[in-house]
């Protein structure tokens, strides 16, 4: 057995915190260790493995042929190709996924606009008052967290920003007063300092009473639960600096779609008083960095329609809202998370490029497997605070074809193909 | 492809750099540069009775940041509302996007190609997010470009001067200079965003301390002129001074000013620095102390950041300024604060010429174009999108070269706080088609210590604009014929044929490694970042020497 090797400075994408400070060992082209130790960081960088397959039908295929059935396959008339932006792919990839999108007149979204949708929107109607991680860690000294409790899927948020020292909380946990606010089921950390429960039909009443309070209205008489709410904005109003630390992909089962509004709301009136901050915890895989690249090329972070020949925002058609009406379907990314989609994407043209898209849970036209993000291949991946950083992976020669130069090639056959209706 | 040699015959070139004004003569192009002669085959694009100028050089503008980005989100009823196709290139593969005020990548570099401007910088990154604007670069064809580094309010920095480091201050400006591919330095209301994040609020003058610190506004400015003088950078300090907007801003203006005793700096967008009155009494015009100061001192330099009637979109670091923006306006705001080195803040605007406050500005913008004694030092910008959108170039053009014009509009605007000023009681100065390619392209470039840029001399890039002449100068300006972009012919009969990648432009100023250990600790400390990871990697190109 050969010594394993250690690669300094990783950046894990598992989650949306995106640390950037793990060390990975490697033996045998193999992940054998990871740490610190991190349930999510070790599911997702897993010992590495992931098959190289090119396959059309189903069968195996030469990858110049894979290409060439793909661009056939997509090139339908504007609007009825579909492009969604998977998971796990570099910010380099994600580009020339969304200019494939372009030359096709396609639809394009990514896999968080549906969970995401809401903050987004909300931020568009009122703008919001963010800050990356870092600032939590170094000036909060207050800091509410909304039904959500960053252990689960976040393990390491409190050690990195809530009990680290910071510039301006040299004491860190000890220098920073919890409040826990849980909604039905999303419940927010246990072990806080203050620690409130409030029913999904209390959470906007709730939200409105923590805003009138912060902007200093007369509240009268309020019942238990939100005589709680209006004592921790006053708490928040006392703060030097305070974070509000929120779920920003609540998922399916979340309570009321206004939640984000509210929150948003909240954060900014509290910079009246004192400075505040709303931060929304992100899932992983480079998910911000689709949403940060779309804005710039399209001016709209989700639910893009270049059918007229240009992006128009559609975000009451996000996702796969409209994939009944697609006539082919490009998944540039990781296509495990649709198998909820399995039998109406087993009806279209579906091409997958990404990690482990031969083992896609639909039948697939074409499926071209390559690395993952940061696994197997550099660029740059982006935290959930937007912040960018540069992926190191710790198994880049292991043989995986690359995500971008793979969709490089599959825009090149688009370019090719003369009397196909593409531009 | 455009050959690679190229003869532009006939045209009247306007190349005050090398003191040609308007002389019928031909400009010869070889691999890219511009070149003395040409065999006499060589390939000819007849410029006869056109105007032949450089490239446009935008020395301040904010189009490849994560601060744009957060803009861009902010408006998609803005991008709804201005469509963009892809152009018909003739080479290689056209995007479309959107426009508005702060407008998609592709469309940005088309749309500063279509206004012949073939360099621009975004000035005001985040040193954090540099790796997002070289990413935004990438996708911004037709111009060369770079990014300022904003300092003045980070942590390391203050630390350094609150402890008398100022050796290690400069070792750390230069090290902030190469690890994120910027160009210059930018300081962004000294200290006092800062205070935004610690409570403070802000700072008021440039003697405040800084959120309780041993720190001033005025230690920082002298600090990083220092530095960047000490470095020898092709740029100096890039100065946004303290209290933007507010009334009464000229003696702090002054004040910056006379602060950096003598060191090279360049003030940007005076325009929102010189204002009279004070906070709660009313506003007038500064704009002739602050120019005044400016003509008699020539190691000072400055854009004027007009302001143009219509739709803008707030951008700033100065993050107070936004929320006092936000409460006064009532209008959409983002803030996002940026650990250990800065802050952001938009607010979507309008300057409107019924409001008395945009029409002032208006004046007071126009006011030091036409009281400075200088067009080599003090040049055009607006600031884009924070005066209005760089499409606005040309209607400002208009308002500089044509008094009639700008008598006519004056006619238009709020007279509540214009009366008295110089611009109503009458300036009659003119700008000459010279006086315009300085502002626009030869000042620009010669602030920016760019020795290829901006100029038509031998061994420049071959960056050339050609307009048909027009007696309606913002349509002449607005529409350029042909534009060359390193020796490519990118416009052609107005139309955008070619999109090349631009070029980056960049300094990796030498410094003391024995800052590395000490600047590492603090990472470790503080930072969410990894030290490691910090620096962007493969930049492109190679960085532009020292001054």
């Amino acid at each position: 057995m050969t010594s394993a090797r250690a690669i300094q400075a990783v950046t894990c994408l598992g989650c949306g915190c995106a640390c950037d400070d793990l060390e990975v060992k490697v033996r045998d082209g193999r992940i054998v260790n990871v740490s610190p130790e991190c349930p999510v960081a070790r599911a997702w960088f897993g010992d590495g493995s992931v098959p190289t397959a090119v396959t059309v039908g189903g069968r195996p295929a030469a990858i110049g042929k894979a290409l060439g059935e793909a661009a056939a396959a997509l090139d339908v008339a504007p609007g009825r190709a579909l492009v969604y932006i998977g998971p796990e792919l570099t910010m380099e990839a994600q580009r020339v996924a969304l200019g494939i999108a372009d030359r096709l007149g396609a639809r394009v979204d990514t896999a968080t606009s549906s969970p995401a949708a809401a903050g987004l929107l909300a931020a568009q109607r009122r703008g919001r008052a963010g800050a990356t991680l870092g600032e939590i860690r170094n000036r909060a000294d207050v800091i509410l967290f909304w039904a959500v409790d960053p252990r689960r899927r976040y393990p390491r948020f409190f050690s990195r920003f809530i009990e680290a020292e910071g510039t301006h909380v040299p004491s860190g946990r000890a220098g920073r007063r919890l409040i826990s606010v849980s909604v039905g089921a999303d419940r927010a950390p246990a072990g806080t300092d203050t620690e409130i429960s409030l029913t999904p039909g209390e959470e906007l009443a709730a939200l409105s009473v923590m805003r009138a309070s912060v902007l200093g209205n007369a509240l009268g008489d309020l019942p238990s639960p939100l005589h709680a709410v209006a004592d921790a904005a006053a708490l928040l109003v006392k703060a030097r600096y305070a974070a509000i630390v929120n779920h920003a992909e609540p998922g399916e089962e979340a309570g009321n779609p206004l939640r984000a509004e509210g929150l948003i709301a909240l954060a900014q009136a509290l910079n009246g008083p004192t400075r505040a901050v709303l931060v929304g915890l992100r899932a992983g895989g480079n998910r911000s960095g689709a949403e940060a690249v779309m804005t710039w090329q399209t001016g709209f972070p989700m639910a893009v329609d270049y059918s007229a020949g240009f992006p128009r925002y559609a975000p009451e058609a996000r996702g796969f809202e409209r994939v009944r009406e697609a006539g082919a379907v490009l998944i540039a990314g990781s296509a495990g998370e649709l198998a909820g989609m399995s039998e109406v994407l087993g009806k279209v043209p579906v091409i997958v490029i990404g990690p482990r898209a031969s083992a896609a849970p639909f039948p697939t036209r074409v499926a071209i497997d390559t690395g993952v993000a940061g696994i197997h291949e550099a660029g740059i991946g982006y935290r959930l605070d937007e912040i960018p950083l540069p992926l190191t992976p710790p198994l880049a020669n292991a043989g995986t074809r690359p995500a971008a130069g793979t969709l490089a090639a599959l825009l090149t056959a688009l370019r090719a193909r003369p009397a196909g209706r593409t531009r | 492809m455009t050959p690679a040699r190229l003869r532009i015959v006939g045209g009247a070139v306007h190349d005050p750099a090398n003191g040609v004004d308007g002389e019928v003569r031909d400009v010869c192009i070889e691999d890219g540069c511009v070149v003395s002669s040409l065999p006499a085959d060589a390939p000819r694009l007849d410029a006869r009775g056109m105007v032949v100028m450089p490239g446009g050089v935008d020395i301040h503008s904010h189009f490849a940041s994560s601060s744009c980005n957060h803009a861009r989100r902010l408006v998609p009823d803005e991008h709804g509302a201005d469509p963009v196709s892809s152009p018909a290139l003739t080479d290689g593969d056209a995007r479309s996007g959107t426009g508005g005020t702060v407008p998609s990548t592709f469309t940005t570099g088309y749309r500063y190609a279509g206004l012949g401007y073939t360099t621009a910088f975004d000035a005001a990154v985040a040193p954090l997010t540099a790796r997002h604007s070289h990413s935004e670069l990438d996708d911004t064809p037709c111009v060369d470009g770079g990014i300022y580094a904003l300092l003045g309010n980070d942590e390391y920095l203050l630390r350094q001067i609150e402890s008398g480091e100022t050796a290690r201050a400069r070792d750390y400006v230069a090290w902030i200079l190469g690890a994120t591919g910027a160009y210059a330095v930018k300081i962004v209301n000294p200290g006092g965003i800062e205070a935004w994040k610690s409570g403070q609020r802000n700072v008021t003058g440039i003697d405040d301390a800084v959120s309780g610190r041993r720190v001033t506004p005025r230690a920082i400015l002298q600090t990083l002129a220092g530095a960047a003088d000490g470095l020898r950078l092709p740029h100096p300090v890039h100065i946004h001074c303290n209290n933007l907007g507010i009334p009464g801003n000229v003696a702090t203006t002054l004040a910056s000013m006379q602060a950096v005793g003598g060191r090279r700096a360049h003030f940007t967008h005076l325009q929102f620095h010189a204002y009279g009155g004070a906070p709660g009494e009313g506003w007038k015009s500064g704009a002739q102390q602050v120019i005044e100061y400016v003509n008699a001192h020539p190691e000072l330099t400055g854009d004027v950041g007009q302001v143009m009637f219509g739709p803008a979109m707030t951008i700033t670091a100065d993050a107070p300024v936004e929320y006092l923006l936000h409460k006064s306006s009532g209008r959409r705001w983002t803030n996002i604060d940026l650990e250990l080195e800065t802050g952001c803040g938009i607010v979507p605007l309008a300057f409107k010429d019924k409001a008395a406050v945009a029409s002032l500005q208006w004046a007071i913008g126009l006011e030091l174009f036409l009281l400075s004694a200088d067009p080599w030092r003090v040049v055009l910008s607006t600031d884009h999108p924070n005066g209005g959108s760089f499409l606005a170039y040309p209607a400002l053009i208009q308002l500089l070269m044509d008094r009639a014009v700008r008598d006519e509009r004056l006619k238009h605007v709020n007279p509540k706080l214009v009366a008295g000023t110089a611009l109503a009681d009458g300036l009659a100065r003119e700008y000459t088609l010279n006086e315009i390619a300085i502002i626009t392209r030869a000042g620009p470039a010669r602030q920016l210590g760019l020795t290829r840029k901006g100029h038509l001399g031998p061994g420049a890039d071959a960056d050339v604009t050609i307009y048909s002449r027009d007696a309606d100068i913002a349509k002449m300006f607005s529409t350029p014929r042909y534009v060359v972009k390193d020796g490519t012919l990118i416009v052609e009969e107005g139309q955008l044929r070619r999109a090349p990648a631009g070029r980056r432009l960049r300094v990796a100023p030498g410094f003391d490694d024995a800052l590395l250990p000490d600047l590492r600790r603090h990472f470790e400390s503080y930072s969410s970042v990894s030290f490691a990871n910090y620096p962007v990697r493969d930049l492109p190109g190679e960085p532009v020497s020292p001054a």
